[in-house]
């Protein structure tokens, strides 16, 4: 609230500033020197947020106070820059500031709408996140309980008893067969299906679990990969559909960690952007300022 | 054959034959070399004729069975004719149909009788329908397996149980279909008297006793003679060839002076008892705990962690014991942690039977010669009558004293009194899940626990409700004592137990000698029932499902994360690192309540099972249920595994320590405590909230904090 009354201040007294001042507004006035001085100090400060998290413990007060500082200093510090400039972007070191600026500025924005907006859209949608750090062995866990889970579905396929799980059993005997027994003697190998199945496997599932991103695989778009295991369903037998449950759950939380990865680069991408360019103003806002002061 | 026997002559198979009178049909003709067949009968057992397999044709109306009818003068007795053949194979036949084919035996040794006569006799599968009723399995004990399908009731275990041992522990049970072997009053077989002689077993025909031997373990060692085994007063009326059926189990190991036997924190499934020389037990881990200290006032404050002794900083309730438990016969001082064990002296019991690390660390003081055995010989050991007087006696006599004062309340008890206990305490032994008292029942003894951990439950409409974990050094049944009411709550053995129990009329007598006890005992019981009161409290005034079932209920101080506001920086995690010497306490993950992400900190669950198998006992709740760990925390993570919700960590420190290599002299290394969020208690406000920069990490009271939300949820419940 402070810096935004700040800001009515300064836009008032720019009114008359700019037009009493006989060769217009700019960075050399006393006034705009002041404009310039006062943005530089905010910027500065929006920049030692940076340094502030490196120690995390320090008493130098709350992390949240010093957020809101960045964020509202550093919202306020752009027209000021624009004030101090007359509205103008100048040209050589003064136009590249003003373009890092916006550059800086707009990301900021940018960031403030996404760290807004994108945990509460994480959460609501991504109901088994996981620490980002960790998808990558997420994904490889997934994949081994995939790989288990059809290993355990080829045998009962071809009629090993002694690789069928618990579930498969029983799934088995409430078919209306004689559980294990059954499985191993009674179900017929159907040769199709068993093919179909390592197909569907080997073709999409295993791809599709392996890769790190998974845009444009059909496995990644919800209803397209409900259609494909309702097939396969109708494929294999009763006792296997829980396998295709199983596997169709490893998908979807695949898909999930996937759309974690994705909201997480949203969610801090822009900081590519902002810091580099942040660290860029405050350096070459220094040397503006020396420059101008000195010559 | 005595001179003065009188002999009787008869014809076996048309071979005359002369025997003493008395002498049975089956010995007449087995002295003979003619071999008749039997299930039910062996040499060194009275003979019963239960199954008939060895009927014989003596020319009258019936068969005659060979085991128990006597030889007579004149008599022709036919075994092989093929009517007794048939009768035979009859026979066997109908055993062979309850039998599950192949047992046990068959299946380990190929020996089984039953089978091997079904065999010979050509039997593949029987005519007559199955029993349709089961019969069952008992796996309670350690050392013997019971198949009660495989049993053919032919009584052989019960006449050398009771007839051979004088165990009197086996007995037939039930009638007809139901019928079988019982132990005591049909109890498991691991929770009755049963001696683990073995005798049963090897006298079983078939796989219905058979030995739980520990596959896959090889002991290093020197394998052992059995006789010098059976020379040891420990395995004394243990039968032989069960002990060597599990020599594999028990191997002589020889140490020098100086050697180090085994380590505190260290997992292992094995005990030792000391043959000769003698060892010193101690803890390498130094006595503190970890406290984190910093100045709170300056700018640039950072915490740190160092390691503590109580005198150094006294922490709320922290105990004040002058003992520390481990898993031997002795305690050791908490000043000076190291003890002496000699000749006679087990110990490792509670990583043997329960697998818990090893409590301690045992050096040999001078060359040693040990056993080093696996569960299921500890258990024949165990359960011999000699060694248990032994471990009975070397308790009352060394360890009792100790063991007493070693409990803070009881620490003023005088040595006259303590010698009157001597005489007057009983050490009983509980199997895992075994009832110790039952709540509502009436009271009439006080308990120690000196081995293994105790669960104390109440039973509640909404079901059971873990009170307390009781390791060793704890005490229980004082408070429905000293009220004069029924227990006020089951307890039951969550491992292999040992409790000494003082009986109800000494504790009276205990209480009106010493007034100071009395005094003590009535405060702490009257902490423990409010603390369950609250508890119970807070149960049932909380009825949603998902608070209850995350554990929440329990807490009093959580760390949430907003999850709407958090943008998963981490810099709550680095925060806690960095005040922590870079071991960072909280993991940004855990249950989700509502849209808030329970991070993980201690909870103060309702079933603290952090507390379960800590082998030396030093994690423990205080009044307030926040957890506390000891100075005597050896490292070994057991609580850390234990912690389902992953909230206790093992901090590293460097210490000097023994060198393995040169005994005598140190060297540098690094030994480990566990710690819990410890809330940043120097600073104002812990360092993940302060750290946070979207005001989305909060420490809060959680039945304040989602006080609003439970009542939307309870109300919305229908019939609420």
């Amino acid at each position: 609230m402070g810096s935004l009354v700040g800001l009515a201040v300064a836009l008032v007294v720019y009114v008359p500033y700019s037009r009493s001042s006989p060769q217009g507004a700019g960075g050399g006035t006393t006034l705009g020197l002041i404009y310039g001085s006062v943005a530089f100090a905010f910027m500065l400060f929006a920049g030692l947020l940076g340094a502030r998290k490196k120690v995390p413990i320090w008493r130098l007060g709350r992390a949240q106070a010093w957020m809101r500082g960045h964020l509202w200093l550093g919202f306020v510090s752009f027209p000021l820059i624009v004030l101090h400039s007359g509205f103008h972007f100048g040209v050589g070191l003064t136009k590249a500031l003003m373009w890092l600026f916006s550059v800086v500025f707009v990301s900021g924005i940018v960031g403030a709408v996404l760290q807004h907006f994108m945990p509460r859209i994480t959460t609501q949608r991504i109901p088994l996140e996981t620490i980002y750090e960790q998808i990558g062995r997420v994904r490889t866990q997934l994949m081994e309980e995939a790989i288990s889970l059809v290993d355990e579905a080829y045998a009962v396929l071809h009629g090993d008893v002694s690789q069928a799980s618990e579930q498969q059993r029983a799934a088995s005997a409430s078919a209306g067969t004689m559980g294990g027994l059954t499985v191993a003697s009674g179900m017929q190998v159907d040769e199709e299906a068993s093919s179909e199945f390592k197909e569907f496997f080997r073709g999409e599932i295993q791809p599709f679990l392996a890769q790190g991103g998974s845009r444009g695989h059909i496995l990644a778009d919800r209803s397209r990969a409900q259609a494909m295991f309702r097939q396969l369903r109708t494929l294999l037998p009763p006792n296997l559909h829980s396998t295709v449950d199983d596997l169709e759950n490893i998908c979807e939380e695949k898909r999930e960690i996937d759309q974690q990865a994705r909201y997480h680069r949203v969610l801090h991408g822009w900081l590519l952007v902002h810091i580099p360019a942040s660290y860029a103003l405050l350096i070459l806002g220094a040397v503006h300022a020396v420059m101008a002061l000195r010559y | 054959m005595s001179p003065a026997a009188k002999l009787v002559e008869l014809i076996i198979d048309g071979t005359p034959v002369s025997v003493a009178q008395g002498t049975t049909i089956f010995d007449a003709a087995r002295t003979h070399g003619i071999p008749i067949p039997t299930l039910c009968h062996q040499q060194n057992e009275n003979p019963v004729g239960v199954c008939r397999v060895c009927v014989v044709d003596i020319g009258q109306r019936v068969y005659a069975a060979a085991c128990i009818r006597q030889a007579e003068q004149g008599m022709t007795v036919k075994t092989n004719t093929e009517p007794v053949l048939g009768v035979r194979r009859t026979l066997v036949e109908l055993l062979m149909s309850d039998h599950p084919s192949p047992c046990a035996r068959q299946q380990h040794s190929g020996d089984c009788e039953l089978e091997r006569l079904a065999e010979q006799a050509g039997i593949q599968q029987p005519r007559f329908a199955r029993r349709t009723t089961p019969r069952g399995h008992d796996d309670s004990s350690l050392a013997i397996a019971v198949d009660h399908e495989a049993c053919i009731l032919c009584d052989r275990c019960i006449r050398g149980c009771d007839d051979i041992r004088n165990n009197w522990v086996l007995a037939r049970r039930g009638k007809g279909y139901q019928a079988g072997i019982a132990f005591d009053n049909n109890l498991p077989m691991g929770g009755s008297s049963c001696v683990s002689c073995g005798e049963c077993m090897v006298s079983c025909p078939t796989g219905a006793l058979t030995n739980r031997s520990a596959v896959g373990t090889k002991l290093e060692g020197g394998a052992l003679d059995i006789g010098a085994l059976l020379g040891l007063p420990i395995f004394k009326n243990v039968s032989g060839t069960f002990l060597e059926l599990n020599s594999h189990a028990i191997v002589e190991r020889k140490f020098r002076a100086g050697e180090i036997i085994c380590r505190e924190g260290d997992f292992g499934a094995t005990a030792f008892y000391i043959v000769g020389g003698k060892t010193e037990v101690y803890l390498s881990s130094p006595i503190a705990h970890v406290k984190t200290e910093g100045s709170a006032k300056g700018f640039l404050s950072k915490l740190r962690s160092m390691l503590q002794s109580r005198e150094q900083d006294e922490r709320t309730e922290e105990s004040s014991r002058v003992s520390i438990p481990i898993d031997a016969p002795v305690d050791l001082p908490y000043d000076n942690p190291i003890a002496e064990l000699g000749p006679g002296d087990l110990f490792g019991e509670m990583t043997c039977m329960s697998y818990y690390p090893r409590s301690a660390t045992v050096r040999a003081k001078t060359d040693c010669t040990m056993l080093e055995m696996l569960r299921n010989v500890l258990d024949i050991m165990q359960r011999n009558k000699t060694f248990r007087e032994q471990l009975d006696r070397t308790y009352r006599q060394r360890a009792l004293d100790s063991h007493l004062r070693s409990v803070p309340v009881l620490a003023s008890l005088t040595p006259d009194f303590i010698d009157h206990l001597r005489n007057r305490v009983e050490l009983l032994r509980f199997t895992p899940g075994q009832v110790i008292c039952t709540q509502g029942e009436p009271a009439d003894s006080f308990y120690l626990v000196r081995l293994g951990f105790v669960k104390v439950s109440q039973s509640r409409p909404g079901g059971d409700l873990v009170l307390a974990y009781l390791a060793r050094g704890s005490y229980f049944a004082e408070m429905s004592l000293l009220t004069g009411t029924p227990h006020m709550a089951t307890c039951s053995a969550l491992d292999h137990v040992e409790v000494v129990r003082v009986p109800g009329e000494d504790f009276q007598v205990m209480l009106d000698r010493f007034p100071e006890i009395r005094r003590k005992l009535e405060e702490a019981a009257a902490e423990h029932m409010e603390q369950n009161r609250q508890r119970v409290t807070k149960v049932a005034d909380v009825t949603v499902d998902q608070f209850l079932n995350q554990g929440l209920m329990e807490a009093q101080s959580l760390l949430i994360l907003d999850l709407d506001r958090c943008t998963r920086c981490d810099q709550c995690v680095r925060a806690c690192a960095d005040a922590h010497d870079g071991v960072s306490r909280l993991i940004r993950d855990g249950l989700r309540f509502d849209r808030y992400l329970v991070a993980t900190s201690c909870r103060q669950c309702r079933d603290p099972l952090c507390m379960v198998g800590c082998p030396v006992g030093s994690i423990r709740r205080r009044n307030t249920l926040e957890v506390i760990i000891e100075d005597w925390c050896i490292g070994c993570g057991q609580c850390a595994n234990n912690c389902p919700y992953g909230n206790i960590n093992m901090h590293p420190f460097p210490v000097e320590l023994d060198d393995p290599v040169y005994p005598g002299r140190r060297m540098a290394g690094v030994k480990v405590k566990a710690t819990s969020c410890d809330l940043c208690l120097d600073h104002e406000e812990p360092s993940c909230v302060y750290a946070c920069p979207h005001d989305a990490a909060h420490r809060v009271n959680p039945l304040e904090f989602f006080g609003g939300l439970l009542k939307q949820q309870t109300v919305a419940k229908p019939g609420k």
